[in-house]
């Protein structure tokens, strides 16, 4: 067990490779201290992004999603972010309509050389997100085939698992 | 709308030897909904129907009509996809011929049946006059047609079908309609976010995950390989729980933003009668807000999310 | 029938509390814009009037059903090794379906025949079948998509029932059907209603004699069959479906399903799932070939199976109830009745002669 288990949330992040992801690299180089809560995935480029994936991970629940890519004008394959750049400010309308708070999704810039700046993302991200508190959970027992299942029969088990589904969020 | 009727036979009867088939109406199952017809022959033009009752968008057909000379009797919103389609490239305009219709709105079954209180019994059902009469076991009764629409019909932005080849009948205005009923959209505005959270998980548990919100829809063309049903990549899993139906309504919204003309079609197409209009609405706002584009008006416009600016002017960065 | 007990109507909603203590009380009620068989919550009452939006056969074939859970496990063993833990999860519940109509209850049977045939028993569907009570309502009056006298049904028809309840002014006599129900209404505390018995079933005459007149389609079989190869019919026919899955769904008596995988890290579930003959890929295979791959083939198949296949199997029976939701929730009004109907007097063209 994590000894930060009940003290991190869980905050997922889309980098892209050249520039936010080196961001990140920088600043560990320069050995800026910054909340872990941050799991990052790296894709290529922030016009890799499908809006689809912030949706998936909210809904496997993630407590808040961050997307760092080049600056405008300076993307590594030069059109990718003005695309990215379109598709999450749609995003935006979309997530507070489904009932997960806007807040809880962001998407910056942040280049190679800024370690600082990425840092500072950082730190105040993970700071928005904990004043959120974590991402409600579904109530599994909204599923009307879960109440059929319910009563399980009484044959040896194999061995248990624990979770139901093993499928909780 | 009789008379109405009989030009727009005419006008079929005129063009269908050029053409591979022509998408109408016909009459359909009972007596308050009207059903698409197929003509390829003379005969099956007398098979037609045009009133309130022909509330499906044929457009959704064209795009797997793609090749074929094709006539297509539309409404105005029916219209604006097949504007979308052409602006996507994916129908040809040469291939089209368009019979466009002015529309006085289109029925609701389910509103009509409920206001009416005539149940599930229809015998059979008169529109004249704006009014709608209807025979069923319990007797007659007749309601104003404007209290058994289709909620689309209270945003309707143009009832001409607009581009067409031949108009039938007389240009007008979209029908004047009061009391727009109340949206989920509404609601969910005036709600917390947990609160809007669990009412999605709620209505989701409801649905059965049929599809036909997707199929209905004219925009999807993707349908048999939808990303939806794929394994891999693994987008939604066959678990029943409100979370995948959640994760599809949204792949939906995102993969028609932009793009989608509320013609109404998913909405209308749920056989649980879910508000999966909501979150298109929603989407659809924000895209007007933030490039001043609507879908399906301009046949030559490129859609906002095919296309990007290197200076966005209503998009602001945020400051750290 | 066996046994029969009644109730005042407005006893209703206790008596499925009551019930709903020993077991899972299922009944329709209004759920947003449609009517659902649910679990019964008092404060939620239940909705008798009219059809169902969808059929009751979720409580034999729920939509997922979870098979068995697995995990896979690192053993202790030196290198280690990895194992795997599998739990079966069997359904050990006991039901009460109440307010299944006769179209629904008549879909339990042609569930039966597939599921639990003789040698061939689906574990998980009859551990639910065994243990599930069906008390279907009567029905008084047909919607305008109903057809199941058309089929072989019928407003009072019992069969695929354990109890049949019916309306008799103020009250409900229910009545035993099966060995089963007889048992369940035993159970009950209710009043003996032999004496009502005979009016119950002039009551349920009554309606049956008032149905709405309709060719019957229990001959379509061969003509079915016989248009297996004739492709222009089924593409004028198929021509404005949308392939979505509202009428596969709503079905009583659709029963396909696929099982899938669904893995999350070391652990999964094996999970059994509606699946839905419309769908192109429900026959794509792993080459990429597809015997239906179009929307024709397909409508077809949907019509071929419940009007000539499923009969042919299984001494005539057909695999349509008569119940119309197809009918009431396609969102293009396809009309299967008219579709077997054209079926039943297509005359095919004039084969021309060649020397191929």
């Amino acid at each position: 067990m994590s000894v930060l288990e009940g003290k991190e949330l869980r905050i997922i992040g889309f980098l892209c490779n050249w520039c936010s992801y080196g961001g990140a690299d920088t600043a560990g180089v320069g050995r800026f201290a910054q909340p872990t809560d941050l799991r990052i995935i790296k894709l290529p480029c922030t016009g890799r992004i499908n809006p689809l994936f912030v949706v998936r991970a909210f809904l496997n629940g993630a407590d808040g999603v961050l997307v760092s890519g080049c600056h405008p004008r300076d993307c590594h394959y030069t059109e990718g972010n003005f695309y990215a750049r379109r598709r999450l400010e749609v995003l935006r309308a979309l997530l507070p309509v489904m009932g997960i708070d806007p807040a809880r999704f962001e998407y910056t810039w942040v280049s190679a050389s800024e370690g600082q700046r990425w840092r500072t993302v950082v730190e105040k991200f993970t700071e928005q997100v904990h004043g959120l508190g974590p991402i409600p959970a579904f109530n599994s027992g909204t599923c009307l085939d879960a109440c059929l299942s319910t009563a399980i029969s009484s044959a040896p088990a194999h061995a248990a698992i624990g979770e139901t589904h093993g499928l909780s969020t | 709308m009789a008379s109405r009727l009989e030009e727009l036979k005419a006008a079929v009867r005129k063009a269908l030897p050029d053409l591979d088939v022509v998408i109408a109406w016909a009459a359909g199952p009972n007596s308050l909904e009207h059903t698409p017809l197929f003509i390829t022959s003379e005969a099956e033009i007398d098979l037609m129907t045009w009133d309130p009752r022909c509330s499906q968008n044929l457009a959704g057909y064209l795009p797997g009509l793609r090749g074929k000379k094709v006539g297509i009797v539309a409404k105005g919103c029916d219209a604006r996809s097949i504007t979308e389609l052409l602006q996507e490239k994916l129908i040809d305009r040469g291939q089209l011929t368009i019979f466009g219709l002015h529309c006085q709105g289109a029925a609701d079954p389910e509103k009509i049946r409920a206001v009416a209180g005539c149940g599930n019994e229809v015998e059979s059902a008169e529109i004249a006059d704006g009014k709608l009469t209807i025979v069923s076991r319990k007797g007659t009764c007749a309601i104003g047609l404007e209290n058994g629409l289709l909620a689309k019909c209270f945003r309707c932005t143009g009832a001409d079908a607009q581009p067409c080849d031949q108009f039938i009948g007389e240009h007008g205005a979209p029908p004047a309609l009061t009391d727009a009923p109340e949206t989920a959209l509404d609601r969910l505005e005036a709600m917390g976010m947990e609160e809007r959270f669990r009412f999605w998980e709620e209505q989701m548990s409801q649905c059965i995950r049929c599809y036909a919100c997707r199929s209905a829809c004219p925009l999807c063309v993707c349908q048999d390989h939808c990303a939806a049903q794929s394994r891999e990549p693994h987008w939604v899993d066959q678990t029943d729980h409100p979370r995948e139906k959640l994760m599809f309504q949204a792949m939906h919204a995102l993969h028609t933003a932009g793009r989608c003309t509320e013609c109404g079609e998913c909405e209308r197409a749920c056989p649980v009668g879910l508000p999966i209009m909501t979150m298109k609405l929603a989407l659809n706002r924000q895209i007007k807000t933030l490039f001043d584009y609507e879908a399906g008006i301009d046949p030559e416009k490129t859609p906002p999310l095919f296309q990007f600016r290197e200076t966005e002017e209503h998009i602001k960065e945020r400051k750290w | 029938m066996g046994a029969a007990r009644y109730m005042e109507k407005d006893a209703l909603p206790a008596w499925l509390e009551a019930v709903g203590k020993s077991r899972l009380v299922l009944a329709p009620r209004l759920q947003g814009k449609s009517t659902a068989f649910l679990p019964f919550d008092p404060s939620k009452g239940v909705s008798l009037k009219g059809l169902a939006t969808a059929s009751p056969k979720h409580a034999l074939i729920p939509r997922h059903e979870t098979l068995m859970e697995y995990q896979y496990t690192k053993t202790d063993q030196i290198p280690p090794r990895t194992g795997l833990e599998v739990r079966e999860l069997i359904p050990d519940q006991p039901v009460l379906v109440f307010g299944a109509r006769p179209c629904d209850a008549r879909g339990f049977t042609v569930l039966d025949r597939v599921y639990d045939a003789g040698a061939k028993r689906d574990i998980y569907y009859c551990a639910r079948r065994d243990k599930t009570v069906v008390a279907t309502l009567a029905c008084t009056e047909p919607a305008d998509t109903c057809f199941c006298t058309r089929v072989g049904g019928g407003p009072d028809d019992a069969t695929g029932s354990d109890i049949m309840v019916t309306e008799l002014d103020q009250r409900y006599i229910l009545e035993a059907v099966t060995p089963r129900g007889e048992a369940f209404l035993l159970e009950q505390q209710l009043p003996d209603a032999s004496e009502f018995a005979a009016k119950a079933q002039a009551c349920r005459d009554a309606v049956r004699a008032a149905m709405p007149e309709g060719e019957s389609l229990l001959d379509a079989p061969d003509k079915v069959e016989a248009l297996f190869n004739e492709m222009p019919f089924w593409d004028e026919i198929a021509a404005k479906c949308l392939s979505c899955g509202a009428c596969s769904y709503l079905c009583p008596t659709c029963y396909c399903f696929n099982i899938t995988d669904e893995p999350k890290g070391n652990k999964g579930v094996r999970v059994r799932s509606w699946d839905n003959c419309m769908s192109f890929q429900f026959t794509l295979e792993g080459s990429g070939h597809n015997p239906r791959a179009t929307k024709s083939h397909r409508m077809r198949n949907r019509v071929g199976h419940k009007f000539c296949y499923y009969p042919t199997l299984h001494g005539g029976a057909l695999s349509c109830v008569g119940c119309g939701r197809c009918i009431a929730h396609c969102p293009v009004s396809m009309d299967i009745r008219s579709i077997v109907s054209k079926a039943l007097v297509y005359e095919k063209a004039p084969k021309e002669h060649t020397n191929v």
